[in-house]
């Protein structure tokens, strides 16, 4: 019968979010710990005894004793399943008293993998983990796992946290994980973390991405793998499966002159229903005449609150006129000649980018003020 | 500008038919027909021509066209200083546009780029005043807009924009540029102050603020995160410490070392008692045995010493015996010279004495003599005090006072002149004897010779021999009185003196004189002799008496007394000298006695210790023997003695080494257990303080905050954005108004006021500069309501507002014709020939069209009048 785990990292329990405002935050706090009992009820359906958290379980080296309590708990509720907590560079062991904390509170099903010593996860079945000592601990962790002994036939299973090469997190490449350690130390598979998008170096060796995104940066949805291992020689069986209960989007609304932007837009973002869990930050390029600007702002305004999030980025959006345009405003007259005077600063490319973006803008605003008062 | 024809062709009523109004001429130009005649329509059609592109169907070409469709043309003529040119314009089917040079016939431009021939033309530019010259009836500007506005705007004709804002809002932007500037303005107001600092309580302050809060709160908080890392990294870098430290095998092998480390520091240390003991015995063993040697030597020592303070107690001995002896004779020396000095003293004394008496003698008999002489003094000085005495006694009977004797002087002429008179009445006798006769006297006194005597009343003459003659006189006594009475008083002063006259009292006055002098002298002779007083010389000479008392006689000649004294002095220097002379050589000789007797008694003692040293002298040479028997058994002890000390000291180990060693591992234990308790209680303390920190999840917070932080910057970004925004729009409209102003409200300001002159005497209206809107209205000079301006007024106000924009583009090179649509509807006939005036005299150098239903009214606007001609369009 194979050995089935689940293999995920990266909870960062407790994170904060504090470039949102409003309930946002603690929707997304709630949604990372919520994962903890995504994990374990997949687990239990496809048949999995042992969940393995590859780093950054937690978010900070201190956090919070709710945090920490509540997330226990959690893992307590869904004994018998097996967790092992790995430490990651966001909660290494340099965290002492998160650890000494864990260790006095931990519940029986809760096992922190704290040293680079064999561990005998089921029978035939031994994991070699390689914990963060440190944040930054300026060496491979899992160098140590070529000569750790495991009896002939045992199941090897490497668990580590770090950059494999250029899949770094922190952007370092100091600590670098030798991306053939699987095959070096003979080691049926290797579960990663730190990076937050899933990615397989190889068929032994991959990261599972984070179950809860936190950033734009991936632009995966959330997720975890389910691994199942045959034997040592076998290669692993890996499914990934969602997790995530927010979606994190960059999106680029591109627009040529003449397009329909309020369209395009509409066939961009998410479907109504699910904007409520998106995060979204939208940036407008291209070229776009001054009235559809203007709608399309508008069109941003009214669907916004639909969002859990939706930021708006038009800087590299320029905006197209015609005579016609600056018509709108006025056919002559004062307002017209500024209207003209702000169009020719926003073409005059003696100025700088950002004096000619800010005229371009002030006739944008120029122009929603005329209609606003010609209504 | 100016339009010389204007030619339509299927333009609304004139479906299928064209119109044409030629001979168009300068100055004021009048088209005055029926409504419905084609005014309105040629209004538009002209207008479409200019402001229209041909390629559009906005509602002002729709309205052109005609209800059976079709398209419409609209052909102009025009002048302008480059030539004269006809513009041709079709909209819908076929629609075009040229403009041909009529000097040539030759097309000058079709299309976009007759449509900027003509924008051109009536535009110069999009600020000017496009449009502007075009008053139609109850509208004033003709741009387009919308509906609802060009109802509304008919309907409140009555308010003052139709005036004169039309040309204003055309030219400034006017309500609506207002209302985008307020606009600018309110979205700026809620970010910056008038000064352009972020406006406190708004939310670009508010972001500001949040910002440098959570700059500040982020600051913390990093700062609280190090500190707990820091604490973190100190409390695993302790606790290692401490592993190390505390280990049980090292604590049992400290442990093990210092026992050893004991042990061997106690052998040590008891060896070394041992080698101090037989130390001290050594030394004192060496000390006997030195001790032995040095009695033995001293031994031998009182010998020799013996021998000589023996040789040297008879020397002294003999030395004793001759300072004894010269000590005798110096005695005796002595003796002798002290008899001698006492002699020579004794007869000094005896030649001094008789000196004395000598001397005294001497003294005694000067006294004497003195006494004699003070005796005979005395004497001579008692009798002149006597004869002095004596004297003054006399003088002072003698003496007469000098005013007595003048006053007696004085009294005798007197008395002789009285006697003179009495004697010349008195009888006289003279007498003549004879020779030998007797000597006759009267009253008892002699007569002489021929003497005449006088007498009184009676005289006797005795003649002797003769008898007595009797002489009487019985002449009256009469004034005898005064000389009586003279004689009296003289009779008294002499009596007073005692003496029968002056002459005597003159006498006794002088030898009163002489008296006197004698005593004098006599008194100076006393004070020479006894200058102090009598009393004084008495006392002198009873004193000296006293002193005499019973004086020596002594014999002898005081020179050779003296002599001998002096001689004998000499002796008794001479005598004394020697004595002590004698004297000194005693003390010497009695000194050096005693020197010899102190030496032989020094030496005598000396010998006599040595003797104590050295024992009776029969036991001597026995002890000697005892004494090098006992130096030898000594010196082989401390042979011995040494040997077994020199042995001890090789064995003895090092006790400073061996207790150096133990306090050395007993400190390493202290310092280990010291460092140990000192890493506990860091150990303790930074547990608190991660606690501390831990539990208040100081790092989520941190995390948080940096997010916020970036959040609330892109914030402010925004908003610092939004402000440039804002200022820039503010600025180009700012910009734009006043340039507008600057280019035609305040020249049309200066042209329209002669035009208001012209028309209003009685009223006076002033103009904001900024607005060009009616401020005061000054009727009578009365103020009233600008509103209260009548429909015709404004309507006339609207028209030379216009007039004066036409004016001032000529004035600027671009003429432009004024076209003016029924525009004065509500004018008065008065009125309208004021305004008739003033569009003539205007049209000096302006081209004007009028379009007006108003035809008797208009006739007495004269100028030229237009007439509508059929046309058909050439091709």
């Amino acid at each position: 019968m194979p050995f089935r785990f689940i293999h995920s990292a990266d909870l960062h329990l407790g994170k904060r979010f504090g470039q949102f405002s409003g309930d946002l935050p603690a929707k997304l706090r709630e949604a990372r710990h919520a994962t903890i009992a995504k994990l374990a009820e997949y687990a239990r359906k496809e048949g999995a005894s042992t969940i393995l958290l590859a780093g950054d379980t937690f978010d900070t080296e201190t956090p919070a004793p709710d945090v920490r309590r509540q997330a226990l708990a959690e893992m307590h509720h869904h004994a018998p399943l097996r967790w092992v907590i790995l430490p990651g560079n966001h909660d290494s062991l340099q965290a002492a008293q998160l650890w000494a904390s864990l260790r006095s509170e931990a519940p029986d099903n809760v096992t922190l993998a704290v040293e680079a010593a064999p561990l005998d996860l089921a029978p035939g079945v031994t994991l070699l983990p390689a914990p963060c000592t440190t944040r930054r601990p300026g060496r491979d962790t899992t160098a140590w796992m070529d000569a750790a002994a495991t009896a002939e036939g045992t199941i090897r299973i490497g668990l580590a946290h770090g950059a494999v090469q250029r899949f770094s997190e922190e952007g370092t490449g100091l600590d670098v994980i030798a991306p053939d350690r699987a095959r070096r130390s003979g080691l049926a598979y290797l579960a990663l973390g730190d990076w937050h998008g899933g990615v397989e170096i190889d068929p032994r060796t991959r990261y599972s991405g984070t179950p809860e995104p936190d950033q734009f940066k991936h632009g995966r949805p959330g997720e975890a793998l389910l691994v199942s291992i045959e034997n040592t020689m076998a290669l692993p069986e890996v499914t990934p499966f969602q997790t995530g209960a927010f979606i994190w989007r960059d999106l680029a609304l591109d627009l040529l002159d003449g397009d329909d932007a309020i369209a395009r837009l509409q066939a961009l973002i998410p479907e109504l229903r699910l904007r409520r869990h998106a995060l979204v930050r939208l940036s407008a390029r291209g070229h776009v005449r001054l009235e559809a600007r203007a709608a399309l702002a508008a069109a941003i305004e009214k669907v916004q609150p639909d969002f859990g999030y939706l930021a708006f980025e038009d800087d590299d959006l320029t905006t197209e006129c015609e005579p016609e345009d600056l018509d709108a405003i006025d056919h002559g007259g004062a307002l017209r000649e500024a209207a003209d005077a702000l169009l020719a600063e926003a073409g005059d490319d003696r100025l700088s980018s950002e004096e000619r973006s800010i005229a371009q803008a002030a006739l944008n605003r120029l122009f929603s003020y005329a209609q606003a008062v010609k209504a | 500008m100016k339009i010389t024809a204007l030619r339509l062709f299927n333009v609304k009523r004139f479906a299928g038919r064209g119109v044409a109004i030629e001979t168009i001429g300068d100055g004021v130009n009048v088209l005055c027909a029926a409504n419905e005649f084609g005014k309105s329509t040629s209004f538009e059609a002209l207008h479409a021509l200019f402001f229209q592109p041909h390629s559009g169907t906005p509602k002002a070409v729709q309205a052109l066209r005609p209800y059976s469709g079709g398209n419409p043309l609209v052909e102009a003529d025009i002048q302008t200083e480059s030539g004269h040119f006809r513009i041709r314009k079709q909209f819908y089917g076929q629609k075009s546009v040229r403009v041909t040079d009529l000097a040539n016939d030759r097309i000058v431009a079709q299309a976009d780029e007759a449509e900027r021939f003509i924008a051109d033309l009536v535009r110069g530019g999009t600020a000017g005043p496009a449009g502007l010259l075009w008053v139609r009836q109850g509208v004033t500007g003709i741009e387009r807009r919308s509906a609802s506005e060009e109802e509304s705007e008919k309907q409140v004709r009555a308010s003052l924009l139709e005036s004169v804002q039309g040309e204003v809002e055309a030219v400034t932007g006017g309500r609506r540029m207002a209302d985008v500037m307020a606009a600018t303005e309110q979205a700026l107001g809620q970010l910056v102050t008038a000064t352009g600092r972020p406006k406190a309580g708004e939310r670009y302050a508010a972001a500001i603020a949040e910002r440098d809060q959570l700059e500040e709160e982020e600051r913390r908080l990093s700062a609280e995160v190090t500190a707990l890392r820091h604490a973190l990294d100190q409390r695993a870098a302790a606790e290692k410490r401490l592993q190390e430290l505390d280990r049980a095998e090292d604590h049992l092998k400290r442990q093990k070392e210092i026992e050893a480390a004991e042990a061997a520091f106690q052998s040590a240390r008891s060896r070394a008692d041992h080698l101090r003991t037989s130390e001290a015995e050594l030394n004192l063993l060496r000390e006997r045995r030195d001790r032995a040697a040095r009695e033995d030597a001293e031994f031998r020592a009182a010998l020799v010493k013996r021998a000589d303070i023996r040789s040297k107690l008879d020397a002294a001995e003999s030395q004793r015996r001759e300072a004894i002896t010269r000590r005798d004779g110096v005695e005796m020396a002595v003796a002798k010279a002290r008899q001698e000095s006492d002699i020579a003293e004794q007869e000094e004394q005896e030649a001094r004495a008789l000196l004395a008496r000598l001397d005294a003698a001497l003294v005694a008999r000067q006294a004497v003599e003195q006494l004699a002489e003070y005796e005979n003094r005395l004497a001579l000085a008692e009798t002149l005090r006597t004869e002095i005495e004596a004297g003054e006694a006399a003088l002072g009977l003698m003496k007469v006072p000098d005013a007595t004797i003048s006053a007696l002087e004085a009294l005798e002429p007197e008395i002789a002149g009285l006697r003179a008179v009495a004697e010349a009445a008195r009888p006289s006798v003279t007498m003549a004897y004879a020779p030998d006769a007797p000597v006759v006297t009267l009253d008892g006194e002699p007569l002489a010779e021929g003497q005449a005597r006088s007498f009184g009343r009676l005289a006797q003459l005795e003649i002797s021999g003769v008898g007595i003659v009797t002489l009487r006189s019985h002449a009256p006594a009469g004034d005898d009185d005064r000389l009586r009475k003279a004689e009296e008083k003289r009779r008294g002063l002499l009596a007073a003196l005692g003496v029968p006259n002056l002459a005597a009292a003159r006498q006794r006055q002088e030898a009163a004189r002489r008296e006197e002098s004698d005593l004098r002298e006599r008194k100076t002779r006393l004070s020479l002799l006894a200058p102090d007083g009598l009393p004084a010389l008495r006392k002198m000479v009873a004193g000296q008496r006293e002193a005499i008392g019973q004086a020596l006689e002594v014999q002898g000649d005081p020179a050779l007394v003296r002599a001998a004294h002096a001689t004998a002095e000499a002796k008794r220097h001479a005598a004394r000298q020697a004595s002590r002379e004698a004297e000194a050589m005693q003390a010497g000789a009695s000194q050096a006695v005693l020197a010899a007797e102190t030496a032989f008694a020094r030496l005598d003692a000396e010998l006599k210790q040595v003797e104590a040293v050295l024992g009776p002298e029969a036991m001597r040479a026995e002890r000697e023997q005892q004494r090098a028997v006992a130096l030898a058994d000594l010196d082989a002890q401390l042979t011995v003695k040494r040997a077994t000390v020199e042995a001890l000291r090789a064995e003895a180990g090092d006790v400073t080494a061996a207790e150096a060693t133990l306090r050395r591992l007993r400190s390493v234990a202290q310092a280990v257990g010291n460092d140990v308790s000192e890493l506990r209680k860091d150990i303790a303390a930074f547990s608190a303080e991660i606690r501390a920190r831990s539990d208040d999840a100081v790092e989520e917070k941190w995390r948080q905050t940096i997010e916020a932080l970036s959040a609330a910057r892109v914030r402010v970004t925004g908003f610092e954005r939004e402000v440039a925004v804002l200022l820039r729009l503010r600025k180009a409209l700012d910009e734009a108004r006043s340039r507008a102003r600057d280019t035609y409200l305040r020249p049309v300001i200066t042209e329209l006021r002669p035009l208001l002159g012209l028309l209003f005497d009685d009223v006076a209206i002033t103009f904001d500069e900024k607005t060009l809107l009616a401020q005061t209205l000054l009727r009578n000079g009365q103020e009233e309501e600008v509103e209260r301006l009548s429909g015709g007024m404004r309507e006339q106000l609207s028209v030379l507002t216009r007039l004066a924009f036409a004016r001032l583009l000529a004035r600027n090179g671009r003429p432009a014709p004024v076209i003016l649509d029924d525009a004065l509807v509500y004018s008065d006939d008065d009125r309208i020939e004021k305004m008739f005036d003033a569009l003539h005299r205007q049209a000096r150098d302006q081209q004007i069209l009028v379009f007006s239903c108003r035809q008797r009214a208009f006739q007495q606007l004269g100028g030229n009048v237009l007439r509508m001609t059929d046309w058909i369009p050439t091709p």
